[in-house]
């Protein structure tokens, strides 16, 4: 599904209409060429080289002393491993709230399937301050289930809002939509002939999901992880509004660093820290891209 | 072996009825041809036989067992569809063995069964390849492969050569007759092309919305079609409108005598049917000639502006333009959609130039 790039032939020829047209090609790829490099490869290196560079009275010099602090600083990784945890929950509540949902989106042939697509990107057009209000007025302390359960003579319930599995509900809300729609075009790459005839071999519905559909998604499965784990690495508003004070997400920390603590070089180590490990994920998705095409060719 | 009986079968889409009132006996070992335009039901019935719709009237009895309500998975019924139903992300030979796999079937015996299960379809040695880099005829080769190692007891297959090139789908056709012979295995076909299903067919049933037109041996359906439609369905034909008379039609061509009521009439003639005659003053020309190296195809401008076509032997020569005088040998009359009668004429001349 993500195969976007076409792999068409290439042109060899010489004549001046092409060589014209290829001209045009050019200047209409090095706008978003320029745009990129601008916007994103500069800003990358340039915040890289500041947090390395440090001024001193004989000028400047290379220096790791941020990141050494904040690899010793107990505090700095314990919101790290916060955010990394949240990360691989809310990946996993995702995949398990999304996947039958797609599931039952590309195969069920009922008009439900049509009302409850609708009803799954409801959760993408509500702004995430919002969506934070309402988590507070329903399962916040003296929220709407704490009213019904009082009401009812029943204990409140444990409040989620301002500890980690706030924003985790927050997250996972938030990120069903996308979720759903990655996971209904990947799908879309396993036919319905082809399911058919593995139910013709004798495949009950497990033995189809783990040999015939599964395999098949892989790749939009990587594509929801990484997108999961970028949308959560900077993800503010949520955990800003719904987490935990202490340890914090790295969205909130590196805003308090930059804002409160005024440690403008940390908080750029923080935001270089949460890149790489987006990277890694990132470099995940496109070679498993790269390795489908090769292996198309 | 096995012999598969429908009964009274009835299936409707969001209350329109797309099969009305289908029964069929498909004998043991015989390949049985579901022939029909595209949107006569013909996909439909086929996924009633495995398991992939369920009827809403009838009884699918296989060997005398009802399996209306068996899913697919128990059902032994083998599918071939027409296209994108290999899985891609699994070799030759483990597209083949998948079944067999969930069967739980030694290793060995798996082995041994895909690689005969591969030299039987003519792809031996393929096995390692990877599905897409197939060609088109061998990955329906596959396909059938795969349904065959099954050893199911009844055979479907669904348009499986529709989307490949006419010489492609010649030979495929001529291998599967081959092995369905080879196997006896009861089989239904479904295709929209004549000539697949006479090629092809034991017995071809032909469909139109849903119902049955006519059930008939190849040869039999060519030369006694029943209705207009399959008339007109089946091989080429003309039709001549025209009225009968007294028992005589009063065709400015063919005055043909039949114990049919006086009324409209068309008249129906096979190409082949027709001898042309070089004639002066019969207002009919020569259109075109079409050379097809057994044949040629000669289109005759009638004076009335209708059209006939005639099949001569190769070795007549005939000119645009040239007048002819067009002779039948058979001629069906049908009415409306019904055949009222079937004529053989004698030759009043025979010359030939
Ligand atoms: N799953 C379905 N839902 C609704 N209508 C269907 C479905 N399958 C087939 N039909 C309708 O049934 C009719 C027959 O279809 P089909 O059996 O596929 O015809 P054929 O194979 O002869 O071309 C068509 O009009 C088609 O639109
Ligand atoms: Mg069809």
């Amino acid at each position: 599904m993500t195969d976007l790039a076409s792999s068409g032939t290439r042109r060899t020829g010489g004549t001046a209409a092409s060589n014209g047209r290829g001209l045009t090609g050019l200047l209409l790829v090095s706008a978003p060429v320029a745009l990129l490099g601008w916007l994103i490869i500069y800003p990358i290196f340039n915040a890289i080289a500041r947090t390395l560079v440090v001024q001193t009275e004989t000028g400047t010099a290379f220096s790791v002393d941020t990141y050494v602090r904040f690899f010793s600083d107990g505090y700095a990784l314990a919101n790290l491993w916060l955010t990394l945890w949240v990360t691989a929950v809310c990946a996993a509540l995702l995949l398990a709230i999304c996947l039958p949902l797609a599931l039952y989106l590309r195969f069920a042939k009922s008009r439900v399937a049509g009302v409850l697509q609708g009803l799954a990107l409801f959760p993408m057009f509500v702004p995430s301050v919002i969506l934070a209000y309402a988590l507070i007025r329903t399962i916040g302390p003296n929220g709407g289930v704490d009213l019904v359960l009082n009401a009812l003579g029943l204990p409140k319930i444990n409040s989620p809002y301002l500890t980690p599995w706030g924003p985790i509900i927050g997250l996972v809300w938030d990120n069903i939509p996308l979720t759903t729609l990655m996971l209904v075009a990947g799908l879309g790459a396993v036919s319905d002939n082809a399911v058919e005839a593995a139910r013709d071999a004798g495949a009950r519905p497990l033995a189809l999901l783990r040999h015939i559909i599964f395999p098949q998604i892989g790749n939009a499965m990587l594509v929801v992880l990484s997108f999961t784990v970028l949308s959560i690495f900077s993800a503010f508003t949520l955990p800003y509004v719904l987490g935990p004070a202490s340890p914090e997400m790295m969205g909130p920390f590196m805003q308090r660093t930059f804002s409160q603590v005024m440690d403008t070089r940390m908080a750029v180590t923080q935001a270089v820290i949460s890149f790489l490990i987006c990277a890694v994920f990132g470099a995940f998705y496109v070679r498993s891209i790269a390795k489908n095409r090769e292996a198309r060719r | 072996m096995a012999q598969l009986t429908l009964k009274n079968l009835g299936k409707s889409f969001d209350d329109t009825d797309v099969i009305r009132d289908l029964s069929l006996d498909v004998a043991d070992g015989e390949l049985v041809c579901l022939l029909g335009p595209s949107g006569s039901g013909k996909s439909t019935v086929l996924r009633m036989v495995g398991g992939f719709e369920t009827p809403n009237r009838g009884a699918i009895l296989i060997d005398g067992e009802d399996h209306t309500r068996v899913p697919p998975e128990k059902r032994p019924t083998g599918m071939v569809f027409q296209s994108h139903a290999l899985w891609s992300h699994m070799s030759v030979a483990g597209n083949v063995a998948f079944g067999l796999k969930l069967r739980g079937l030694p290793k060995a015996q798996i082995r041994q069964k895909v690689q005969e299960a591969l030299a039987l379809v003519g792809l031996k040695g393929y096995g390692e390849r990877r599905v897409w880099q197939l060609s088109g005829g061998q990955q329906q080769r596959v396909a059938i492969a795969r349904a065959l190692v099954l050893e199911p007891k009844i055979l479907l297959l669904d348009e499986p050569f529709a989307s490949l090139d006419q010489h492609l789908r010649e030979r495929l056709r001529e291998e599967l007759r081959d092995i369905q012979r080879r196997l006896g295995i009861t089989t239904l076909f479904v295709t929209h092309g004549q000539d697949e299903a006479l090629a092809l067919a034991d017995r071809i049933v032909v469909l139109r919305g849903g119902e049955i037109e006519q059930v008939a041996s190849p040869d039999r359906m060519y030369r006694g079609p029943q209705t207009r439609f399959v008339a007109g369905f089946i091989g080429s034909m003309n039709f001549l409108p025209c009225d009968m008379r007294g028992g005589v039609s009063d065709h400015p061509l063919f005055a043909v005598r039949a114990a049919v009521p006086d009324g409209p009439v068309e008249l129906a003639i096979r190409p082949e049917a027709l001898t042309l005659c070089p004639a002066r003053g019969t207002g009919m020309r020569v259109h075109l000639v079409t050379d097809y190296g057994t044949h040629l195809l000669v289109d005759v401008d009638l004076p009335d502006g209708g059209r006939l076509k005639a099949m001569c032997p190769p070795s007549a020569r005939y000119e645009t333009g040239q007048e002819v005088a067009p002779e039948a040998s058979h001629v069906a009359l049908f009415r409306g959609d019904a055949k009222l009668a079937e004529v053989t004429l004698e030759r009043r001349v025979a010359v030939h130039v």
